[in-house]
């Protein structure tokens, strides 16, 4: 498994890069650790590549996937993989990223990251792309928690549990979204603290951020991870939570919905940061720095 | 107990509007109705993909306004899902849909409208590929044109329609009259542009698409004009870039 060990250097807080910032990110090379990009912005050619290519050389930078359908039962597309692979050799990132979820079924990509049963069938459909994906990129893949607004009937596993199982099988790393596994237990009842406990904590790498909405669905709250306002007060504590059983892992702070200026999105880093110096003083950890 | 492969099948249906009960049989209620559950992530299917197609077609939504494109866009989606991930990617086909579209069979130019408009789009994302150099033509090679380029005819004067839709267009009047256009759209460094072609040019770079060769095309621009200045035709495609080695 050596060959499949993240590249190191990664640590501090990130903001997603959303295209609305791109040209202030180059003009003003704000002070931020890192940077994160959704891998399918960049697989065509053109300036956007070119640009980021020119990001690249002053910050390090992690990629995010949303479109490799890791839980597809029809399989993993191989042409999708060769693009990510294309990209992550182009762009040597520090980390790359996906998501415990399923979005192509007949050919057609749903374009949402939807929900899978933690069954035994699932676990060996998605151990089998976590596997190819990470032969084909030569590394070490992060696998996303997902935001989940059903559950199945048929599910005997508990999501922790799949995820740790997926590690054991793969080797796999884990991205644990703090906001979704909030969002998550609020919609479908569980235990956000118990959650985060039941996590492998050595193979957490990374955690994301990012705001919520609450809705009405037929009377009842339901909570939608629309990634459109400021982390809210519950999950910094449950960040807090998390840092202390995971360690001072690279925090990403996400917006998609309503993209505020750049500044806010640097005021939640920099909070971000203000969490992980105070996580890595509780460990006495010299190394995280 | 459907497998994996059936229950995905059943999300399908469900979330593209066709058949709900499969999907709603394998999800807990757990106090919100499944409806209500799967009801979620269809709006965000809908609302992300309809957005992707307001991003790639802004003039088609100005034409035939805002509402009447997310009804459009509605139909255009659960007929034609994206077969890629990547959301520039979608929507390649929307002018083929709306030709065929009751409800805008009466705007006869929308279609390449859309056309124009995802021939813009795909050269903004098209491979980044380096033109001939001019000497290399000297010998005999294999041509093909910029996999940016796009040559779109029509009989609507499309780069008026087009100029007369942005936002800081002084009028959005066209005269539908002064015919048709022979338009070559690529990129030009960074930027996405069109120009109107003569029909010797538009000839000569057909004819390069199709057959890769340089004798040919230059049949082809004299057969469309015998009066064509082929030098200048040659030398109009090594500025703008458009021709590639293959």
């Amino acid at each position: 498994m050596d060959r499949l060990t993240s590249v190191p250097g990664l640590s501090g807080s990130g903001i997603g890069l959303r295209s609305p910032h791109v040209a202030e990110v180059l003009a003003t090379r704000p002070a931020i650790d890192w940077l994160e990009v959704h891998a399918e912005n960049y697989m065509g050619g053109g300036p956007a590549v070119r640009t980021l290519e020119r990001i690249r050389r002053d910050y390090p930078v992690s990629i995010h996937g949303v479109g490799l359908s890791l839980g597809s039962a029809d399989g993993l597309d191989a042409v999708h993989l060769e693009r990510l692979a294309g990209l992550v050799e182009r762009l040597q990132p520090a980390l790359v990223s996906e998501h415990l979820s399923w979005s192509l079924t007949g050919g057609a990509y749903l374009n949402h990251l939807l929900p899978l049963p933690y069954t035994e069938e699932a676990l060996a459909v998605v151990s089998e792309h976590v596997d190819r994906a990470q032969e084909r990129l030569g590394r070490r893949l992060l696998v996303e928690n997902p935001s989940s607004y059903l559950r199945f009937h048929h599910s005997p596993m508990p999501e922790a549990e799949f995820l740790n199982a997926l590690v054991r099988r793969t080797g796999c790393g884990l991205l644990c979204d703090v906001n979704n596994v909030y969002v998550s237990c609020e919609n479908l009842g569980g235990d956000a603290v118990a959650y985060l406990e039941a996590i492998e904590p050595a193979a957490v790498e990374e955690i994301h951020l990012a705001g919520h909405a609450v809705n009405d669905a037929d009377g009842r709250a339901i909570l939608i991870d629309d990634h459109g306002s400021r982390v809210a007060e519950a999950v910094w504590r449950l960040h807090a939570r998390a840092l202390a059983r995971f360690g001072a892992v690279p925090t990403l702070v996400e917006w998609d919905t309503d993209v505020p200026p750049l500044a806010i999105l640097l005021e939640e880093a920099a909070q971000a940061n203000v969490m992980l110096r105070g996580a890595r003083h509780d460990d006495g950890d010299a190394h995280a720095a | 107990m459907p497998t994996l492969r059936e229950l995905q099948a059943g999300f399908r249906d469900a979330l593209l509007g066709g058949d709900e009960h499969a999907a709603a049989a394998a999800v807990r209620g757990d106090g919100l109705g499944a409806a209500a559950r799967l009801a979620v992530y269809r709006h965000h299917v809908f609302t992300s993909l309809t957005a992707a197609l307001e991003s790639t077609y802004p003039v088609v939504v100005r034409l035939v306004d805002a509402r009447f494109f997310r009804y459009a866009a509605d139909r255009y989606i659960r007929e034609h899902p994206p077969a890629s991930p990547c959301l520039s990617e979608y929507g390649a086909d929307l002018g083929e849909f709306l030709a065929r579209f009751e409800p805008c069979l009466h705007l006869a130019y929308l279609p390449d409208v859309a056309r124009l408009e995802w021939a813009m789009n795909a050269a903004l994302h098209a491979p980044d590929v380096e033109p001939i150099a001019p000497e290399a033509l000297r010998a005999p090679v294999t041509l093909a044109l910029h996999p940016s380029v796009t040559l779109l005819p029509s009989p609507w004067p499309l780069d008026a329609i087009w100029r007369a839709n942005q936002p800081d267009a002084e009028s959005d009047a066209v005269d539908l009259d002064t015919g048709g256009v022979l338009l070559q759209v690529w990129r030009a460094g960074e930027e996405v542009v069109f120009r109107r072609l003569s029909a010797a040019g538009f000839a000569f770079r057909n004819a390069v698409a199709r057959s890769g060769r340089l004798d040919a095309a230059a049949q082809a621009a004299l057969a469309a004009d015998a009066a064509a200045d082929l030098p200048a035709l040659i030398r109009a495609v090594l500025d703008e870039e458009v021709l590639v080695q293959v």
